[in-house]
């Protein structure tokens, strides 16, 4: 079965993931009518649009047969892929970070740095993260009871947290959000290089090649201070890191720095920021955890479904294989739709409601498998404190006007929630 | 009656804690189910790696 183009569209045009509903739509009818179909776009290759969550956790952890690498791991034109493919000797990235690596690579990459995001590796940052929070609710009800929640608390909460963790100085974080930004929202005319809106495949690919050199002439300063001089940080780990008795490649070590500069905070802000458009539009949901901080935990799990930060990764099937009954050919590109899996009507009841107390909550947001995010368990932490210590001095809060999301298809979530608050 | 200590078991793929004193509720393990009774067939409820591929650790 083949999806529609206007559907097929939808799902790949950024602009219909900043206005939510309508890629709600699109993917709530994939489900009930195509739940594993193929979908070709005006400009894209054909691929497998994976909805259901079912599908989703059976391919992501079948990780051998499912590539990340083979072909772009996002989602990409058949005339950006060349270009890439052209710059980059054959390959279809960028970049050569986990995301886009295999086994052997992938498992002995992550292991670098897998100890330095351990649960009980993190308790002892637990304090410190709890004053950059109570730092930031300062900063937030001295603005006297008005906020632009996503500019003033969460955008710059989490890439606090993560630049202390990978060594990157205070004064250097505007500029680690202004190229995040400029990365991800590489579509948005409001968070681009150019400003505008990129209408053609040469411009967009090279400017998104602009901000990954920005950003790796950055971490080349890096690397050379920590191999001189190591600390105790993340920078030191990727800097002095080994990979089967070796240095790290220069490529893959700029592209562990960048994915820890960038989808370290940006997904954690999406879903910080998310988080507060959903309590101010639902203000039973704000009184629940108030009158119970306890369902914080609750709270921290449902933003994560509710804002999916990451709307889709690519695999390429690398042999014949057979998916919910249909028969995927090697070579196949399958799009894992994260939105819809966590939308998903035979997993989730009235998945379209916001509940902090939904139990199970079992989401696909980090994925599953081998690939499943490294730093889930910073993310969660980071956003239980800032959490704690926004109920414990926030009465209530109701939007003050318009929120409005990134335009994006790849990583994005709200870039303005305007809110009201009173203070206790 | 000698109680065996609490034992914690790790997750290599994802880092998910498994401590027996608090259970998994959310797994329907009650707090206080030692590791050997759970299922052979349980997976890590975070990335799906197999129970055999966990690791007993000391917090």
């Amino acid at each position: 079965m083949t999806i529609s183009t206007e559907l097929a569209n939808t799902i790949v045009d950024p602009f219909a993931y900043a206005n939510g509903d309508r890629v709600d739509q699109a993917f709530a009818q994939l489900r009930r009518e195509a739940p594993l179909a193929v979908a070709q776009p005006d400009g894209f290759d054909p691929f497998w649009v994976v909805t259901r969550h079912a599908d989703i956790l059976e391919v992501e952890r079948q990780n051998d047969l499912f590539h990340n690498g083979d072909r772009s791991s996002v989602i990409t034109t058949i005339a950006a892929d060349k270009k890439v493919r052209e710059m980059m000797g054959g390959s279809p990235h960028l970049v050569r970070s986990l995301v886009q690596m295999d086994n052997p690579d992938h498992m002995a990459y992550r292991r670098v740095t897998q100890g330095s995001f351990l649960p009980q590796n993190l308790r002892v940052l637990e304090a410190r993260i709890r004053e950059i929070a109570k730092g930031f609710v300062d900063g937030m009800l001295a603005k006297g009871g008005q906020c632009d929640f996503a500019r003033d608390v969460a955008f710059l909460y989490p890439l606090h947290v993560i630049m202390e963790v990978i060594g990157v100085p205070e004064t250097d974080e505007p500029r680690m959000l202004k190229l995040t930004q400029e990365l991800f929202g590489s579509a948005d005319p409001e968070l681009n290089r150019t400003g505008s809106v990129i209408g053609d495949t040469g411009t967009g690919v090279d400017t998104i090649q602009s901000v990954v050199m920005d950003f790796m002439t950055y971490f080349m300063a890096i690397t050379e201070d920590r191999r001189a001089n190591p600390r105790q940080d993340l920078a030191s780990v990727i800097a002095n890191g080994q990979v089967n008795g070796q240095p790290m490649g220069h490529l893959e070590a700029m592209s562990y720095y960048i994915i820890a500069a960038t989808a370290g905070h940006d997904t954690t802000s999406s879903t910080t920021a998310g988080a507060m458009w959903a309590l101010a539009e639902n203000p039973d949901q704000w009184a629940k955890v108030k009158a119970n901080p306890a369902l914080i935990n609750g709270l921290v799990e449902e933003s994560i479904r509710w804002v999916t930060p990451v709307k889709h990764f690519m695999r390429t099937a690398t042999d014949d294989a057979e998916l919910a009954g249909q028969k995927i050919a090697k070579g196949d590109w399958m799009f894992l739709a994260y939105p819809s899996g966590n939308r998903d009507e035979a997993v989730f009841e009235d998945p379209f409601s916001f509940k902090v107390d939904r139990t199970p909550n079992k989401h696909v947001a980090f994925g599953y498998g081998a690939h499943v995010c490294l730093g889930q368990h910073l993310a969660r932490m980071e956003m239980r404190i800032l959490w704690e210590e926004i109920f414990a001095r926030v009465d209530s809060v109701e939007m003050d006007g318009e929120p409005r999301r990134m335009v994006a298809n790849f990583v994005c979530g709200p870039k303005a929630v305007p809110i009201r608050f009173k203070a206790s | 009656m000698t109680l065996e200590p609490w034992k914690v078991w790790q997750c290599r793929t994802c880092g998910y804690l498994y401590e027996e004193e608090f259970g998994d509720p959310s797994e329907g393990l009650a707090a206080g189910t030692r590791w050997a009774d759970i299922p052979a067939d349980w997976v890590c409820p975070l990335c799906g790696t197999p129970k055999s591929d966990f690791d007993m650790i000391q917090l």
